[in-house]
């Protein structure tokens, strides 16, 4: 790892993290406040009201009687999934394709540092940024959820469920950081980093739509923030948590070859 | 030192550089010439190690330009033909970001080329004028003090007075014997500071020459405006080399006879004498058209 670039990267991109951390903050502030013991009922008919295809689509369909599966259905089931998407996909391009697109590379090459140590560095950056961004909303959801309902919060399915989380957008960061390693063109960089995940969340949502089209959750990577499964089957949070932790260091593994093997034009 | 052999990249329009073969020896200044798309970047780009050849390659002191990249590159201070920089920095924040790259512990050469070049560094980068990015470039490629240089089209962007201290550094880099490889479409810029130079054109390697012989081979060429038909024949028929323009203009190639030349001219009457701007295309014609045109 390079620290002089480690600490440029996280100049260059701390304000977009910082503006993620912000829109992650009015989400989850409301949503918590919103959540009452007593009338949660009164959510749960609202969400009744709504047609049901929209309700599984927006993954509104988990039966909201705890605080822990509330915010799983109203947090996790849709938002939590597309925010970390507005910090990763930017940020991939930026830390690799951008500078290769622009030129700006040079100045990392034509210096004493293998083109592994660059992408390492790169890489590491955006996958602790991206942890540790997900890992302080945990944190901050809980003191939320302590202070406003003392008492209402599953603590350990709720770590599970962000474990999960984190993991998968580890593997989502991966394949941003791929396609940023692939591609000279920022254009073609940033498309398949957002075309992916945006076709994983048409999957999850056609998926929702009838058992005919139930199959396609196999297909798609959201499908593993299953808030009931986690809650009920610890394993299967352990397992996938393990699984996607296991394809993103794969995936970092597979962009620093990518890169180090690759011929720019700069 | 720098060796280039049978170096090809092909590009997917086809176009690219074929079968590059020439060395630069250590202490030398290599000046490398050619118009634009001739493929000089596209050879730079290999000698740094960023792009991957077709055929052939690059070796410094032995060691693969492409493999061994970040070894070599404690030795090489570069200097990208377009120059992009961390947008987000200010030209200091520049300068610091690269100097630890490369793990440069010592800022006093870095400060006397900010001074020499008159450039103030606290400003944004992208508010800089092309200029102050050249400068900028300059400057962050010499204050590692490294003892190669590559040098793509430097002083592009510099106004005439700082080419001028541009080219003076060149020349003390050469006497503090860095080896030098500086690309160009500017005849002038690498006579002046080259001991050798590399002509390119449409990717292939033309010629290698000494600058001293590529001066003696030179012919001064003048267009010389007369008054009368009679004058015109009287010079044609001279024993000056002249080619007819139009009307009552001649062009003159005058070699070294420039004694003949102003004698022969005494006796005509000249409204008009101009040298033309030779461009490097003229050079081309005068060293290679006339003798079955190599390049083609």
């Amino acid at each position: 790892m390079n620290k002089t670039l480690f600490f440029a990267s996280l100049k260059a991109n701390w304000k977009l993290l910082l503006s993620t951390l912000a829109l992650f903050l009015i989400y989850q502030s409301t949503i918590i406040s919103m959540y009452d013991p007593d009338s949660a009922a009164g959510m749960n008919a609202l969400v009744a009201s709504l047609p049901e295809g929209m309700v599984t689509a927006f993954g509104f369909d988990g039966l909201a009687n705890n605080l822990s599966s509330f915010i799983g259905t109203y947090l996790y089931g849709f938002i939590f999934l597309i925010i970390p998407l507005v910090y990763i996909v930017p940020t991939a391009n930026n830390l690799i394709a951008r500078h290769v697109d622009r030129g700006s590379m040079v100045y990392m090459l034509a210096t004493p540092n293998t083109r592994p140590k660059i992408a390492r560095t790169q890489g590491i950056f955006l996958y602790s940024s991206i942890a540790l961004l997900l890992a302080g909303i945990t944190l901050i959801g809980m003191v939320i959820a302590e202070l406003l309902v003392p008492g209402e919060l599953q603590i350990g399915n709720y770590l599970l469920l962000n474990l999960v989380t984190i993991s998968m957008h580890l593997v989502l960061s991966g394949i941003a950081f791929l396609a940023s390693c692939v591609f000279n063109e920022s254009r073609s960089a940033l498309s398949v980093a957002l075309g992916i995940p945006l076709a994983f969340l048409l999957l999850d949502m056609m998926s929702g739509f009838g058992d005919k089209l139930d199959f396609l959750k196999y297909m798609t990577l959201f499908s593993v923030i299953d808030v009931q499964k986690i809650f009920t089957n610890h394993a299967f949070a352990w397992w996938s948590s393990l699984i996607m932790l296991g394809v993103s260091a794969l995936l970092l593994l597979v962009s620093i070859r990518v890169f180090d093997k690759k011929s720019m034009n700069i | 030192m720098i060796k280039v052999q049978q170096l090809t990249q092909i590009y997917k329009s086809g176009k690219g550089i074929f079968d590059l073969d020439f060395s630069i020896k250590e202490g030398e200044v290599f000046g490398y010439l050619g118009p634009n798309g001739a493929g000089k970047t596209t050879t730079i780009r290999n000698i740094m190690g960023f792009a991957n050849a077709t055929k052939g390659g690059v070796t410094i002191k032995g060691l693969d330009c492409r493999k061994d990249a970040a070894t070599l590159q404690k030795d090489i201070g570069y200097l990208p033909g377009e120059i992009a920089f961390f947008e987000n920095m200010n030209g200091i924040e520049f300068l610091k970001f690269v100097g630890d790259m490369h793990g440069m512990t010592d800022n006093r050469r870095r400060d006397e080329l900010i001074e020499r070049f008159e450039l103030d560094p606290s400003g944004g980068i992208r508010k800089m004028s092309k200029g102050m990015k050249q400068k900028l470039g300059i400057i962050a490629t010499f204050m590692t003090d490294p003892s190669i240089l590559i040098l793509d089209e430097p002083t592009s962007g510099l106004d005439p007075f700082m080419q001028n201290v541009f080219l003076e550094m060149i020349a003390e880099e050469k006497k503090r014997g860095k080896t030098i490889m500086m690309s160009s479409h500017i005849f002038e810029e690498v006579q002046r500071s080259c001991d050798r130079a590399g002509i390119i054109r449409d990717g292939r390697l033309v010629a290698i020459e000494n600058i001293k012989s590529l001066n003696a081979m030179k012919s001064r060429v003048f267009i010389v405006t007369l008054t009368t038909q009679a004058d015109l024949k009287k010079l044609q028929t001279s024993e000056l080399e002249t080619e007819h323009i139009k009307d009552l203009k001649l062009k003159v190639h005058v070699g070294k006879n420039f004694d003949g030349f102003i004698k022969t001219l005494s006796g005509v009457k000249v409204v008009n004498l101009d040298t033309r701007q030779r461009s490097l295309e003229d050079i081309f014609m005068n060293y290679y058209g006339k003798n079955g045109g190599q390049h083609e």
